[in-house]
């Protein structure tokens, strides 16, 4: 009963996605699109940290190679929009296979910290290298080509791009989705809850933990390929560590026990952004205040809260 | 092929809602202009200088029966001094708050990011301050307009300037972006062609933007056989920079300095008496260099109004309000294709004299000027400027041609 | 020979000022394991009350040392009774989501009250101007800062290794229940460190006022440097605080000089190989001088 009420609630919200450029304002496609995209970028972070209980502080290196690589990829190679995303997804699991590689041997604090030194070696990378980045302008002025399989598909359209985010980040979901219910996702959220125990049943915990830190980047990485046709341009700042601050404060709004609280938590976070800095630039001490009660009150996040609540009146 | 049908529809979308507009009232229905500015960190008084000439040429434009009979409305977003910041809130001004026209930009990267998406928006911008060539050069497009200074003029008078100076070892401390190799690039191509002895070092010096420590790009500086130095760094990192360089010693040694953007009177007033005197100050318009009615005007309303005289951000931003003003009169509506028409070629008396948007580029023909830091004032809490030069904005120009802009 | 040891003295200033704020970071890391993202944030309103006092009231520079820290230990304070007490049993990930949110408030309050706008302070006379050392002209504020760090850190050790108070501290940074039993008041002490650590950061921030302009970004500038010094030293070391502040100010003096080609990869380089050769830092874990 409840899991079809649930699978209800999701097929009308997929419903109104699909219908957002017709029934919304126009602007509404442009927050939409930026919803879906940090969205998956939150998820991918949540299998890292939700899943198997690593505070990442790094994860924005993945999403910003994502987009570079796509830059770069629209720039010089020119190629259809698919292939160039599976160029991002490549780059980033390839970056996360290096630094996951050291980095899982490390615990906790120690595991943040790490993170946090190899996302910003990235980003003074991306800074410093200007023959190949444009440092800290970015590389803007690319233009989206073909979108491959032979479609004929405006790109440049906002609500074209607007539905062709939904399908890739709706595709994506369904496979992260997958992973996380898999017996893999099983050990991985017992990784979380007890490492040695894991070990002790003669798993290897770290080549687990760096298998999910790989995927989390593949999907960071296709996350970031997809914002930066969206935002027109690559720039460090997709790399910097506020950026990989995002997806931490998405998880934790929308709820890091669910594998739908990161999109509820980008949702409630553009959302309120886009809302509140309309009626005053102080859209960062309300989030600020809003996050100190999350953590301290609601700590399984808003959609936790509302399932528990709602758990609670149906009995 | 793809770029076309955006354009169709976006110009279909457009015409709907010029449709829509235009069947509610439209007499009472205030213009919106949207403003997109660094309103947060250590830039951010240059925004708030900016919002302050806005204020003063929209409440002066409102008071006296709007344009068209109808009023100004002002709408602001942060850029944060980032292009994908910037591009987004552009979108929302547009498509959210249905601004009809664009200004501001402090950052040269940011103009880089957000100038190509313009002809998408279908609105005009006028860029008040950031400098890049680029954005009136190879990325101009129809809806791109500048009223304030670019890199190339105020290279160009810069290198007029060393030109007539002893030093022939030059070198650049500059911000790690856009703005402070392109200064450096142009300043190299016009002294080498003024005075083709002079020797361009190759040490260079590009702190990041935001960078709290400069002691070792001075001392750098301070080490090597550099006799003249170009000095690109702006805003908090200026203020510093010249705190930290005072600390050092560095003005006691015999070095040329040239600040491309050191008269910005944010700077000065922050800096008071520990900017050095007898250093060539830059700024794209400096408050007592005209003798014109419209400066006249300008200076005493904005010091009436904040107790202080405009910096260059501040006239930049006035000034464009007033272009805004005329360019909808002379369209006489609010779509955004006709006033970026009505801006092209036309001419505007501005507290920096006649200014004319160029034809070719869209670039506002003004005149860079530079002087010699001198005695404080006392009123102010600033240095004066000695030996003002004006230069003129047609001269220090690059062709048409030379700026790769086709339109 | 001069440029290398104006190139040292300026490492030394940059390393002694991180030094005094990045030890209060660590003290509270290794008594409260609690990573306080806001740090940075107490450094900057120290700064900003030194600002208020020094040109708004008209206050001596020395003054404004003395007062605008108190001023930030009682804003600690309430921040412990009112917020962080809620947290302290928790998981690390919460301290440091809990103080990421402190930082976003307090940064964005500094810009309200204070505006966007550059502030200057002026140094005291007596430290204003350069004197000539070894050929080379140093600030005499630089000297001043290198001072205030050693005394910091002689004062530091004085209070961990010879009175009452600091065995306490160390007592419940080894093993807090411990502690308990032995009827030390927890919770007093909790508070303590806490405000002690806000202390150091907002006394390096009026340190740090007259050397650097103040905007309300500068907080963020220096936790992650902070970071930086407390991951290389040892999180929760004393001593190791000191070390990774001076391998951090010669990173930043020489890097800038001598490879500004790569000069920002330099700090999270060596961030990242003391986690990997020595993951508890050059000098370990412990909060033991």
């Amino acid at each position: 009963m409840k899991t079809k009420i649930l699978l209800a609630i999701l097929a009308v919200v997929m419903v109104g996605l699909i219908a957002v450029p017709w029934i919304a304002s126009y602007f509404y496609i442009f927050i939409f699109t930026e919803i879906l995209i940090l969205g998956l970028f939150a998820a991918s972070f949540n299998l890292v940290f939700g899943y198997t209980g690593m505070l990442s502080f790094g994860h924005a290196a993945f999403f910003g190679i994502g987009s570079y690589a796509m830059a770069l990829v629209l720039i010089h190679l020119e190629w259809p929009f698919l292939v160039s995303l599976l160029a991002s997804m490549g780059a980033a699991a390839l970056l996360a296979l290096v630094i996951g590689f050291f980095c899982v041997r490390l615990n906790e604090v120690y595991f943040a910290m790490l993170t946090l030194a190899f996302g910003m070696m990235v980003f003074a990378i991306a800074y410093q290298w200007r023959s190949v980045t444009n440092g800290s302008d970015g590389l803007a002025g690319f233009s989206l080509g073909s979108f491959g399989f032979g479609l004929d598909l405006t790109l440049g359209n906002p609500a074209v791009y607007y539905h062709v985010v939904l399908t890739i980040v709706a595709i994506a979901s369904a496979v992260l989705y997958v992973i996380c219910r898999s017996s893999f996702g099983m050990i991985l959220r017992a990784i979380r809850q007890n490492p040695e125990r894991v070990s002790f049943a003669g798993l290897n915990v770290r080549t687990y933990r760096l298998v999910a830190f790989v995927i989390a980047g593949a999907f960071a990485g296709l996350a970031g390929g997809l914002i930066a046709p969206f935002l027109r341009v690559a720039s460090p700042e997709l790399l910097h560590w506020s950026m990989s601050a995002e997806p931490i404060l998405m998880a934790i709004l929308g709820g890091t026990g669910y594998f739908l609280g990161p999109f509820a938590g980008a949702a409630v976070f553009v959302l309120l952004e886009t809302w509140i800095t309309s009626f005053t630039e102080s859209w960062m001490l309300v989030l600020g205040i809003i996050l100190a009660l999350m953590v301290i009150f609601f700590r399984k996040g808003l959609l936790g809260t509302i399932l528990d609540w709602w758990m609670e009146v149906k009995k | 092929m793809i770029k076309t049908s955006a354009k169709k529809i976006l110009v279909a979308m457009t015409a709907a809602a010029t449709i829509g507009a235009a069947s509610t009232s439209y007499a009472e229905e205030p213009i919106r202009i949207g403003g997109i500015y660094i309103l947060s960190g250590s830039a951010a008084t240059y925004g708030e200088f900016a919002q302050r000439g806005i204020n003063l040429a929209v409440d002066e434009i409102n008071a006296s029966g709007g344009v068209l009979g109808r009023k100004i409305e002002m709408e602001f977003e942060d850029s944060q001094g980032k292009a994908s910041v910037a591009i987004q809130a552009a979108r929302k001004l547009v498509y959210s708050s249905g601004v009809d026209a664009l200004i501001g930009l402090d950052s040269s990267g940011v103009a880089q990011g957000l100038v190509p998406t313009m002809p998408e928006l279908q609105k005009p911008l006028i860029i008040t301050h950031a400098a890049t060539p680029d954005a009136t050069g190879k990325l101009c497009n129809s809806f791109t307009y500048r009223i304030s200074v670019n890199v190339a003029q105020n290279m160009k008078a810069a290198a007029l300037v060393a030109s007539k100076l002893d030093a022939t070892n030059w070198t650049t401390i500059g911000p790690d972006y856009a703005f402070g190799h392109q200064s450096w690039e142009f300043f190299g191509n016009y002294l080498k062609d003024i005075k083709p002895d002079v020797n361009l070092m190759s040490e260079t010096n590009f702190p990041r933007f935001g960078a709290e420590d400069f002691t070792p790009f001075i001392d750098r500086v301070m080490d090597s056989d550099a006799d003249g130095v170009l000095i690109s760094v702006w805003g908090g990192d200026l203020v510093n920079f010249v705190r930290q360089a005072n600390n050092r010693g560095f003005f006691d040694k015999d070095f040329e300095l040239l600040f491309t953007v050191g008269a910005a009177t944010e700077v000065l007033s922050a800096l008071g008496d520990e900017m050095p005197e007898g250093v060539h100050l830059s700024t794209r318009y400096w408050y007592d260099a005209y003798d014109n009615a419209v400066n006249t005007h300008f200076v005493k309303a904005y010091i009436d109004a904040y107790g202080v005289p405009p910096s260059y951000n501040a006239e930049g931003a006035y000034a464009a309000i007033y272009a805004y003003k005329k360019a909808i009169e002379a369209a006489g509506n609010t779509d955004g294709a006709a006033i970026a028409k009505a801006l092209s070629g036309m001419s505007l008396d501005a507290p920096n004299g006649t200014i004319t948007f160029r034809k070719g580029d869209n670039q506002a023909m003004v005149s860079p000027n530079w002087g010699v830091s001198g005695p404080m004032n006392p009123e102010y809490g600033i240095r004066t400027l000695m030996d003002l030069q004006i230069f003129d904005g047609e001269e220090v120009a690059r062709s048409v041609e030379e700026t790769g802009c086709k339109l | 020979m001069s440029g290398i040891v104006s190139a040292l003295l300026n490492s030394l200033d940059i390393g002694l000022l991180l030094f005094i704020i990045a030890v209060g970071l660590n003290i509270v890391f290794g008594v409260l394991n609690i990573i306080n993202f806001a740090h940075g944030a107490l450094y900057m309103l120290g700064a900003y009350l030194a600002f208020t006092l020094i040109n708004i009231v008209g206050m001596p520079f020395w003054a404004a040392l003395l007062l605008a820290p108190l001023g930030v230990v009682i804003l600690a304070v309430l921040i412990d009774r009112f917020l962080l007490r809620f947290i302290y049993s928790r998981d690390i990930a919460d301290s440091l989501l809990l103080t990421f949110a402190l930082l976003l408030i307090i940064n964005e309050s500094v810009r309200m009250i204070w505006g966007s706008g550059i502030q200057v302070v002026q140094p005291p006379q007596l430290l204003a101007g350069s004197m000539e050392i070894l050929g080379s002209s140093v600030p005499t504020y630089s000297l001043f800062v290198i001072v205030m760090g050693l005394l910091l850190l002689a004062g530091l050790w004085y209070l961990f290794n010879r009175t009452r108070i600091g065995r306490i501290m160390r007592a419940a940074a080894l093993d807090r229940d411990m502690a308990e039993v032995l009827c030390i008041n927890t919770r007093l002490v909790v508070t303590g460190v806490f405000a002690f650590g806000a202390w150091l950061a907002a006394v390096g921030g009026v340190v740090a006022a007259p050397m650097r302009a103040l905007d309300p970004g500068m907080g963020d500038k220096i936790i992650i440097e902070s970071f930086i010094v407390v991951v290389i030293g040892g999180l929760g070391s004393f001593p190791g605080a000191l070390l990774g502040a001076i391998v951090l100010g010669l990173i930043h003096g020489f890097g800038g000089r001598y490879l500004p080609e790569v000069n920002m990869l330099l700090p999270f380089l060596g961030m990242a190989l003391v986690l990997l050769f020595k993951p508890h830092g050059i000098m370990g874990k412990g909060a033991n001088a």
